[in-house]
C-alpha cells in the first residue's frame, strides 16, 4: 500500500459516523537507520480540513507568527490516532476501532 | 583581484538577467499608456524578488533543496502535483513568449516572418541547454544582456522634462483617459513581470548546480541585492523612454518595433545595432533559464535526477522533459498566435501563480529542521509577510481585474 492511499480518505468511526480527513502519518525509525525502514504508528485525523499542515504540527515550528496561527487555526480540533486503534481501510476510507484514543496531534521535537 | 572580478561578473549577470520579454514589452506598455506613474510598481516588484530569490538562495545552499523539492515535501504528493501542473503551465507560457521573442528579433533585422525563426530559435535553446556548461550560459546572455543599457542612454539623449517625468512617478495618478481598473491591471502585470515564478525556479536550483554553502551566501545576496535593483532600473528605463516618445504620440505598442521606436529616434543605427544585440541575449537568456525551470519543476517534483551538472544521460528525463517542453513551446507559436500577446497574457498569469512558489519558500525558510542557524530573521520576515499579503492581493485580483478591463484593452 501506498501513503497517498491513505493520506485525504475519510476516516470514521466504528458506528459510521464521519470523523474528518487523515491529513498525515507519524512514522517511528525504532534504531533503523534509513527513512525507508520506518514503521507507521498513527495518523492525524483533521476534522475540518484536508490541507496538508505544511510542517506546523511541530511545536518547534512558529514562524512566521501569522501563518502559524493560521494553520493551528485551519487545522484546530485535529488529533493523533494510533495504528493500532485502526480498524480496517477501504478505497479513500479509514474506519477506527470502538473506543479509539484521541491523542494530542503536536510533534514534540 | 580575482574575488572582485567573481563578484562584479554575478552582479552584471544578474542585471543583464533580470530583463526578460515579459519586462520589456510590459514597461513598454505601460509607458506608452501611463507614463511613468506605474514606475513604483517596478520598485515594489524588484523589492520582492531581491527578497524571495534571496531566500530561495539560502534555503538550496543550506539544505542543499531546490525550491520544487520543498514544494513537493512540504504539500504533499497531491496539492504539490496541482501546485506543478500550474506551475509548469504557465513557466511554458513564459517559455514560448521568450522564444517568440527571440523569433521577433530576428524579424526586426532580416524582414523574414517569426514563423519561421520559431523551430530554429528552439533548436538553439536546445543546443545550449544540451552542450553548454551551467556558468558559461548563464555569465554569456547575462553580460550580453546588459546591451540593454541602451534603453538609459536612449532616455538620456531624448532629452526629456526631467521634472515631469519624476513628477509621474512621484506622484502617481490615474491617467485621465484611462480607467482605473485598466491601471491595477497593468500593476499587476508589471508586479507578475518582476517577480516572475521561473526567476526562483531557476535561482535555486542554480545555487544547487553551482554547489553553493553557506559560505558563498555573501555572493549571492550581492549578486541580487545589487543586480536586481540595477535590472529592475534598466525597466523603468524602457517604460520612460515609451514615455517619452510613444505617449505623446498615442502609438500602442502592439510588437517589438515600437519597444525599438525610441532607442532608434535618439541614437540611430548603432543604438538599435546594441538593443538587437541585447534583446536577443535578454530573450535567449530567458529561454534558457525557462527550459531549464521546465525540466527542474517536473524533476524536483518526481526526485528524478536533474541537473546540468549531470551528463545528460545521467539526467535522462530531466532533458526528455526540455526536450517536450520546447516542442510544446513551438506547438504553441506555430498556431500563428502573436508573442507580444503571449507574453502579455504570461505576466498575468505569473501573478495568479505567485503564492504557490513563494509561500513554501517563506515556510521552510522559517523552518530550524532545515535551515539550523540561517533561519529568516525578522527583517526576512517582515518583508516576506507583508510581500505575502501583496502577492496574494495580486493573485486574487488579477483574472476579476483581466475579465473587467477586456485584459487592458
Amino acid at each position: 500500500m501506498l501513503l497517498s492511499d491513505i493520506l485525504g480518505s475519510a476516516a470514521f468511526d466504528g458506528d459510521g459516523n464521519r470523523l474528518g480527513a487523515v491529513v498525515d502519518a507519524r512514522f517511528r525509525l525504532e534504531g533503523r537507520t534509513s527513512p525507508a525502514q520506518a514503521r507507521m504508528v498513527a495518523l492525524i485525523i483533521s476534522p475540518r480540513s484536508t490541507s496538508s499542515y505544511l510542517g506546523y504540527e511541530r511545536k518547534a515550528a512558529s514562524r512566521p507568527v501569522i501563518l502559524d496561527r493560521l494553520l493551528r487555526w485551519m487545522h484546530r480540533g485535529s488529533y493523533l490516532v494510533n495504528w493500532e486503534d485502526v480498524a480496517h481501510i477501504e478505497l479513500h476510507r479509514v474506519v477506527l476501532r470502538p473506543g479509539f484514543e484521541r491523542r494530542d496531534a503536536a510533534l514534540e521535537e | 583581484m580575482k574575488r572582485l572580478f567573481a563578484v562584479a561578473l554575478g552582479v552584471l549577470t544578474a542585471i543583464g538577467g533580470f530583463v526578460d520579454i515579459g519586462d520589456m514589452v510590459t514597461n513598454a506598455v505601460v509607458g506608452s499608456r501611463f507614463g511613468m506613474s506605474l514606475a513604483w510598481v517596478v520598485v515594489v516588484g524588484v523589492i520582492g524578488i531581491c527578497v524571495f530569490a534571496n531566500m530561495s538562495g539560502r534555503v538550496a545552499a543550506v539544505s542543499g533543496r531546490a525550491t520544487f523539492e520543498i514544494i513537493r515535501e512540504r504539500l504533499g504528493s497531491r496539492a504539490g502535483l496541482a501546485n506543478l501542473g500550474a506551475s509548469f503551465l504557465i513557466n511554458l507560457m513564459t517559455m514560448a513568449a521568450e522564444i517568440g521573442g527571440i523569433a521577433l528579433v530576428l524579424q526586426l533585422i532580416t524582414g523574414i516572418g517569426p514563423l519561421l525563426w520559431v523551430p530554429l530559435a528552439a533548436f538553439g535553446v536546445w543546443i545550449v541547454v544540451w552542450r553548454a556548461k551551467f556558468s558559461h550560459l548563464e555569465n554569456a546572455t547575462g553580460m550580453l544582456g546588459l546591451s540593454l543599457i541602451v534603453f538609459v542612454v536612449a532616455v538620456i539623449m531624448l532629452g526629456p522634462d526631467w521634472g515631469a517625468l519624476a513628477r509621474q512617478a512621484l506622484v502617481p495618478a490615474v491617467p485621465s483617459d484611462e480607467a482605473p481598473a485598466t491601471y491595477w491591471y497593468y500593476a499587476i502585470a508589471l508586479f507578475g513581470a518582476a517577480m516572475t515564478p521561473y526567476e526562483v525556479f531557476f535561482f535555486s536550483s542554480g545555487a544547487v548546480e553551482e554547489g553553493w554553502r553557506r559560505r558563498d551566501l555573501g555572493q549571492a545576496r550581492l549578486n541580487v541585492l545589487v543586480g536586481f535593483p540595477l535590472g529592475g532600473f534598466l525597466s523603468i528605463a524602457i517604460a520612460a523612454s515609451a514615455a517619452i516618445v510613444l505617449l505623446p504620440q498615442a502609438i500602442d505598442v502592439t510588437s517589438l518595433s515600437q519597444v525599438a521606436l525610441p532607442v532608434v529616434q535618439a541614437g540611430g543605427t548603432i543604438a538599435f545595432c546594441f538593443l538587437i544585440v541585447g534583446m536577443l541575449a535578454a530573450f535567449f537568456g530567458a529561454a534558457l533559464e525557462t527550459t531549464l525551470s521546465s525540466g527542474y519543476t517536473i524533476a524536483q517534483y518526481f526526485g528524478w535526477s536533474w541537473g546540468k551538472f549531470r551528463a545528460p544521460a545521467a539526467a535522462s528525463r530531466f532533458h526528455v522533459v526540455m526536450i517536450v517542453g520546447l516542442l510544446a513551446a513551438i506547438g504553441i507559436l506555430l498556431t500563428g498566435v502573436d508573442p507580444i500577446l503571449v507574453t502579455e497574457y504570461s505576466v498575468v498569469f505569473s501573478a495568479v501563480a505567485l503564492p504557490l512558489t513563494y509561500i513554501p519558500i517563506l515556510i521552510v525558510a522559517n523552518d530550524r529542521d532545515y535551515m539550523g542557524r540561517d533561519v529568516n530573521g525578522p527583517v526576512a520576515n517582515a518583508f516576506g509577510l507583508v510581500y505575502l499579503v501583496i502577492i496574494l492581493v495580486a493573485s486574487i485580483a488579477a483574472i476579476p481585474l483581466m475579465i473587467v478591463t477586456g485584459a487592458g484593452a
